[in-house]
This record gives C-alpha cells, sequence and structure tokens, in this order.
C-alpha cells in the first residue's frame, strides 16, 4: 500500500482525505510528533484535540511540508506526499498557526498575493471568498487595521481561495469572542454541507465537540484515540441529575436498587446519579416511579451523556495511571 | 457572515494543469503581486527615491539656484565634474547599499510577516515564491535608478560651464594631442602647477595664481627655472596628461551616459540580488543590511585600493573589483586608485570581471534559493 502511494500518487481509499501511518517529527530527539496514524473521513469536520504542546501544529506542517517528517507515510485527497505534494495542495486550504499576512496591504491585496501562487482561477475568487468570510465591506482596510476574529476570517477567505476539497485549519476559534466563535462553527459546518472535508485542530474541546463529527485525541505527539464523537462518547457513563424535595429520602429510597457500578453525590436539593454506560431507558423510569411512590416530590429529571471534555478527561487520566 | 453559498468551482483541470504548480519558474501573476507588495511599502519606496532621485535633485537645484543669483561666484550648476562626483559618491555607492536594502526587504519580509508559510501551502515551488521576488524588485529598482540618472544628466549637459575644468585647469575642450601641448606650452605656469607629472625634474613655487614670481615670497635658496625650462617641462606634462585630459569632458558625452548609466544600473541590481540572499539566507533584514553597509562603505573600497601581493586573486573576487574594472574609463576611479595614471588597483581583464559579477549574482541567488527551500517554515 505504502509502495502504491510512493509510486503512483494516489490511494486506493477516496473515503480518506487524510491518512497517515507511523508518523514520526522529532526535534532535539524528542518526538513532537510520535508515530501517528491518522484517517480523516472526506466529507466531515474532523477535530484534531489535544492540550497545548500536544503536537498539533506540529504535525499539521508536517502534512503541508512546512517540514519534513523523520518517518513514516501520509497522503493528502489520495496523493502521497511530499512526493506529490504540489497536486495533493492544489485542493487544500490552510492555515497553520495564526493567519499571518502583509499588515500594510489591504485584506483584498493579500488575498491577491495568495491567489497569484494558485491558479489562474484563484484571483476570480477573491471577491466571492471576501463575501462568504462576511470581509466585503473591510476588504479595502489595511490588514493592520483588523481584529483578530477579522484576521481569522482573512486566514479562511485565503484558504477558500483554491476552491479546496479539504480545509486544515489550525485552532481556528483562537482569539475569536463568543459570536466570533459562533459564526467560525456556522462557516465550517457549512464547508461540510458541500461536501468539502474540515480538519481542524483545537485545544477548546467543547468547540470540537459542537463542530466536528469525528475527532482524534492527541497528547505528547500520540493519537489517544480517534473515531466519530457520538461513537465513542458511546460507550461512556452518564449521569442522571435529580432535582427533588428530598435528596436525603431519595439516597435511602434508591438504595434497593443497587446500580451497578452507579454512584452518588448529593448536594442542595438534588441528587447526581452516575450510571454504567449500558443502563436501559425503564431504569430511569423505576427511579423516578419509586421516588414519587416515596412521597418525593421530583421537580426535574435530566440523563446526561458525558461530554467529550469529561471523555477527554477520563481518558487521559486513566493514561497518566498506565504511565 | 453571508448565508453560505456553494463556491463554484471555476478551476477545470485544463486550468489546474496549466498552472505549473511545481514548477521553479514564476508566473505573471506572482511577480505583478510580489511587485504590488513592495511597491506598497511607502517608507522604502521613499528611500529609494531619495537616494536616486531626491539627493541628486536637491543637490543640484541648489547650485542652479546658486549660480542663477551669483554667476561670478558660483560654478554652474552641471558639467562633467558634477556628474563624475555624483555617479560616484550617490548613485554608485548609497545606490549600491540602499538597493541592497530593498533586496533584504523583499527576501525576507514574507518570513519576518509569516506568510511565507500561506504561500508554501498552495503547493506552489518554493523556488518559484523566491525567484518571483526577483523580477518583481527590478521593476521597481531600475526605473528609480534610471530616472535619478536622467535627471543628472539632463542638469549636467543643459546648465555645464563653457570650459572645461580638468583637474583645476581651465581649458578647452576637445583637443588634440599637438593642440593640448600647444596649450601647455602657451600657459606653463598653470600646467606645470595644477597637473601631476612623472619624472619631470622641475621645481617651482606655486601658489594660488599659479607660479610664485616675487623674488621676495620665493624660498631661501630656490631659483626659479628659466621660461624655455618652464615650457619644456609644461609640454611634457601635457603629454603625460592627454590620455586623462581626453577622457575628461565639459560635459558628459552620449557614449559616456549611456555606459554610465548601465554601469550603475548593473550595480544597483547586483545590490538588490545580493541583499536578496543574503536575507533569505539569514532569514532576517536588519544584519544583512548592516553587512552590505560594512562591505560597502569599509571593506570594498579598502581591498580594492590596496593590491596584498599573495591574496590578489581573493581581491579579483570581490565584486567591487570586478565592477572597478568595467567602470567607464573616463569617470574617476570610483574606489580611488593608485595614482592619476593608474585608473584601477586590481589588475585583471574584463572577462574575469564579467565572471566574476556573473558568479555573485548566480550565488546569491542560489545560495537564497537554496534556503528557502529547506528552511523549515
Amino acid at each position: 500500500m505504502t509502495q502504491v502511494l510512493e509510486d503512483v500518487g494516489a490511494t486506493p481509499d477516496d473515503s480518506v482525505a487524510v491518512e497517515t501511518r507511523g508518523l514520526i517529527k522529532q526535534f532535539g530527539g524528542k518526538n513532537a510528533v510520535d508515530g501517528v496514524d491518522l484517517r480523516v473521513p472526506r466529507g466531515s469536520a474532523f477535530g484534531y484535540l489535544g492540550p497545548n504542546g500536544a503536537g498539533k501544529t506540529t504535525l499539521i506542517r508536517v502534512l503541508l511540508g512546512l517540514t519534513h517528517a523523520d518517518a513514516g507515510t501520509m497522503s493528502l485527497l489520495g496523493y502521497a506526499v511530499p512526493q506529490h505534494r504540489d497536486k495533493a495542495l492544489v485542493r487544500v486550504g490552510a492555515i497553520v498557526d495564526e493567519p499571518r499576512f502583509h499588515p500594510h496591504l489591504s485584506g483584498r491585496d493579500n488575498l491577491a498575493i495568495m491567489a497569484a501562487a494558485r491558479e489562474p482561477a484563484a484571483a476570480g475568487r477573491v471577491e466571492s471568498s471576501l463575501e462568504r468570510v462576511g470581509l466585503s465591506h473591510r476588504a479595502q482596510d489595511k490588514v493592520a487595521k483588523y481584529s483578530m476574529g477579522m484576521r481569522q476570517r482573512l486566514g479562511v477567505a485565503c484558504c477558500l481561495l483554491g476552491d479546496p476539497e479539504l480545509l486544515i485549519l489550525d485552532e481556528p476559534m483562537n482569539g475569536l469572542d463568543p459570536a466570533g466563535m459562533q459564526e467560525m462553527r456556522e462557516l465550517i459546518r457549512s464547508f461540510v454541507a458541500e461536501g468539502r472535508t474540515v480538519m481542524l485542530s483545537s485545544h477548546l474541546l467543547d468547540e470540537i465537540e459542537r463542530t466536528c463529527d469525528a475527532v482524534a485525541i492527541v497528547d505528547h505527539g500520540k493519537v489517544i484515540r480517534q473515531g466519530a464523537i457520538s461513537e465513542l462518547l458511546s460507550g461512556t457513563a452518564f449521569e442522571l441529575n435529580i432535582e427533588c424535595s428530598s435528596p436525603e429520602e431519595a439516597r435511602s429510597v434508591l438504595a434497593p436498587l443497587n446500580l451497578a457500578g452507579g454512584s452518588l453525590e448529593i448536594s442542595e436539593g438534588a441528587i447526581k446519579l452516575g450510571l454504567a454506560p449500558d443502563t436501559k431507558r425503564d431504569v430511569i423510569a423505576d427511579i423516578n416511579r419509586r421516588l414519587v411512590e416515596g412521597g418525593i416530590a421530583v421537580y426535574r429529571l435530566e440523563a446526561n451523556q458525558a461530554s467529550l471534555e469529561s471523555w477527554f478527561l477520563e481518558v487521559t487520566s486513566r493514561l497518566g495511571e498506565s504511565e | 457572515m453571508t448565508a453560505p453559498t456553494a463556491l463554484v468551482r471555476t478551476g477545470s483541470d485544463r486550468d489546474l494543469a496549466a498552472d505549473h504548480r511545481g514548477s521553479p519558474l514564476p508566473n505573471g501573476a506572482m511577480i505583478r503581486t510580489r511587485m504590488m507588495e513592495l511597491r506598497k511599502r511607502r517608507g522604502l519606496m521613499w528611500a529609494l527615491i531619495i537616494v536616486f532621485v531626491g539627493i541628486p535633485t536637491i543637490f543640484l537645484t541648489v547650485r542652479l539656484i546658486m549660480h542663477g543669483v551669483d554667476p561670478k561666484a558660483y560654478q554652474p550648476a552641471g558639467g562633467y565634474d558634477i556628474f563624475n562626483n555624483l555617479i560616484s559618491a550617490v548613485l554608485f555607492i548609497l545606490g549600491f547599499i540602499v538597493a541592497a536594502t530593498l533586496g533584504s526587504y523583499a527576501g525576507s519580509v514574507d518570513l519576518n510577516e509569516g506568510v511565507f508559510r500561506h504561500l508554501v501551502v498552495t503547493g506552489r515551488s518554493r523556488v518559484a515564491l523566491y525567484l518571483a521576488r526577483i523580477p518583481a524588485g527590478l521593476a521597481i529598482l531600475v526605473p528609480i535608478v534610471a530616472a535619478g540618472f536622467t535627471i543628472v544628466c539632463a542638469v549636467c549637459c543643459f546648465a555645464a560651464p563653457p570650459k572645461l575644468n580638468f583637474d583645476g585647469l581651465s581649458v578647452p575642450s576637445g583637443l588634440t594631442r599637438t593642440a593640448f601641448v600647444q596649450y601647455a606650452g602657451a600657459h606653463p605656469g598653470d600646467v606645470v602647477c595644477q597637473l601631476p607629472s612623472r619624472d619631470i625634474p622641475i621645481n617651482v613655487p606655486c601658489g594660488p595664481n599659479g607660479i610664485v614670481t616675487n623674488p621676495k615670497r620665493l624660498p631661501p635658496g630656490l631659483k626659479l627655472p628659466s621660461h624655455t625650462q618652464l615650457v619644456s617641462a609644461a609640454e611634457k606634462i601635457a603629454a603625460q596628461n592627454y590620455r586623462a585630459y581626453s577622457d575628461a569632458f565639459r560635459v558628459p558625452s552620449t557614449s559616456l551616459m549611456i555606459k554610465t548609466g548601465l554601469w550603475v544600473e548593473l550595480e544597483a541590481v547586483i545590490g538588490f540580488i545580493v541583499g536578496l540572499g543574503l536575507a533569505s539566507l539569514m532569514g532576517q533584514r536588519t544584519v544583512p543590511v548592516m553587512i552590505m553597509i560594512v562591505f560597502s562603505l569599509f571593506l570594498t573600497p579598502l581591498l580594492v585600493h590596496t593590491v596584498l601581493k599573495h591574496f590578489i586573486n581573493v581581491q579579483r573576487l570581490i565584486v567591487g573589483a570586478a565592477m572597478a574594472r568595467i567602470e567607464p574609463r573616463s569617470l574617476s576611479p570610483v574606489y580611488g586608485s593608485n595614482g592619476p595614471f593608474d585608473h584601477t588597483s586590481i589588475p585583471m581583464s574584463i572577462t574575469a570581471s564579467v565572471a566574476v559579477i556573473v558568479g555573485w549574482v548566480i550565488v546569491w541567488t542560489a545560495l537564497g534559493a537554496w534556503k528557502m527551500t529547506t528552511r523549515d517554515v
């Protein structure tokens, strides 16, 4: 398979936009990217999630040929890189680190410079790209006057110049206010709706969860888990929050249930039950019935799936214990 | 932001095939936009314009005004000497430094402003990204140098003095050797006192108005030569200086202006390319500019002016020596000389000097391109 990638420049698997195998990048003998195997499905929003310094940007830089890999193979849109890098990047738009531009030039002029390095048709996409990210009215202003959020949007506009099938965005939410984050989220989702693939790195778990379909968790240069977010979270425990008239009484009422592996926390006016992933819905109904029959007024009963954040913390803490 | 509207896929496969993304040669759009990026750096453009156009213009305008106000006290604004001085002091030396500064900017600005990586991720060849800066920079530099040079030529031709000033000697221009020797015979005191000589044994006291003839002012024991001895010496001195005289003009000739213009442009081009290569190599512009200033103002004059016997071949590799070798002969030696009869200090053939210049251009371009290709960004 690797041989095919290197010789022909095309991967047989059209369902994958980005693929790496055993990718290693070292700095001073230390692995910044440590044997990463990654598969980014086409047409998805894929989150590359990890804490600061986990090697997210390094992986992106290696993928885009900004620095070389020390070992492993990789492909973008079916083309092996770095062997067929020029062909692969024709339909890739990317922001690496923060988007930076010539500050003395306008947003439009900056895009013109970027477009000139692409195919001739890219120059014709400058205006539509600016419009798409909502910068048409500020296109003549110097980038030096742009806010961080506007620069992020200009970076996205820059990515759109090549009419990309794959967008690689490095921390696109950095420096954005909540409204800006919301807009960026919608923009990314709209790209996916058009059939493009978006791979974005972030340390913001909540944003990844809201934006992406699939995720890879990376720490210390290694991918710990990857897959669709729904699949990853389906095996996790969930919580049952019950607001009731007497949490203490509720505990004694629920004690005979012997909830497998369940934890129980009591706070003022509420009780929180941790339930096993395979807990059936009937159990929740049974809990409600027992409380009511026990004379306890139930004001609110809410089942919450564990968030990506809590799952991430769980996974990384397990990793820490095993080390 | 606007409601999502799918971008129309306007790039056909044919379009993509035609853009030669991996080619090391830049396309026209890359050169045009790069030129636009440099042109909109106002500070840099002003520096270029001030050195190449502003300084000569201001200098010549002041001279024009002073001569217009008091023609007897102030010489005409133009003429060959002024042309010579402006070329060697401003357009050549300062021009090299400013051209190198422009090159350093062009070579480092994408790295310093973090734009280079965005250009690289387009898949465009890094060599093409680098090479696009050369025609773009030169398209700005060459016309500005030409504009400044044209102003110098125009004033020096149209506001020239009526007589030739040759080493302080006011003499008619365009004389033949015989006529020049005859002129010396008619003005022996001026010639003996003003012109340099070699192996002519004559010792006369000179003052501001030529030979001192008042016996009271003569140094003790000094005997004035006879008129015949003086005329004979003046004619010999004139013969020795005729070559330099024939290269001196009341106004620069058309041929000299063309040669000088090309020479000054070549110096600016070399400065730009060396600056570009050095800045690309170092990834910054401040240190390269300082290196170029030291190299241009101090090291080159020092190394080109004095022959170091066992290092002469190393000295020949200095681009300043090569440029001095192809300097138009009618100009004063830009880095000085070993005397009035020795135009250049480092002996080398024209072929060798051309080879050195071409070598500098190729080596610095290659070094810059290599570093930009291998640099982690």
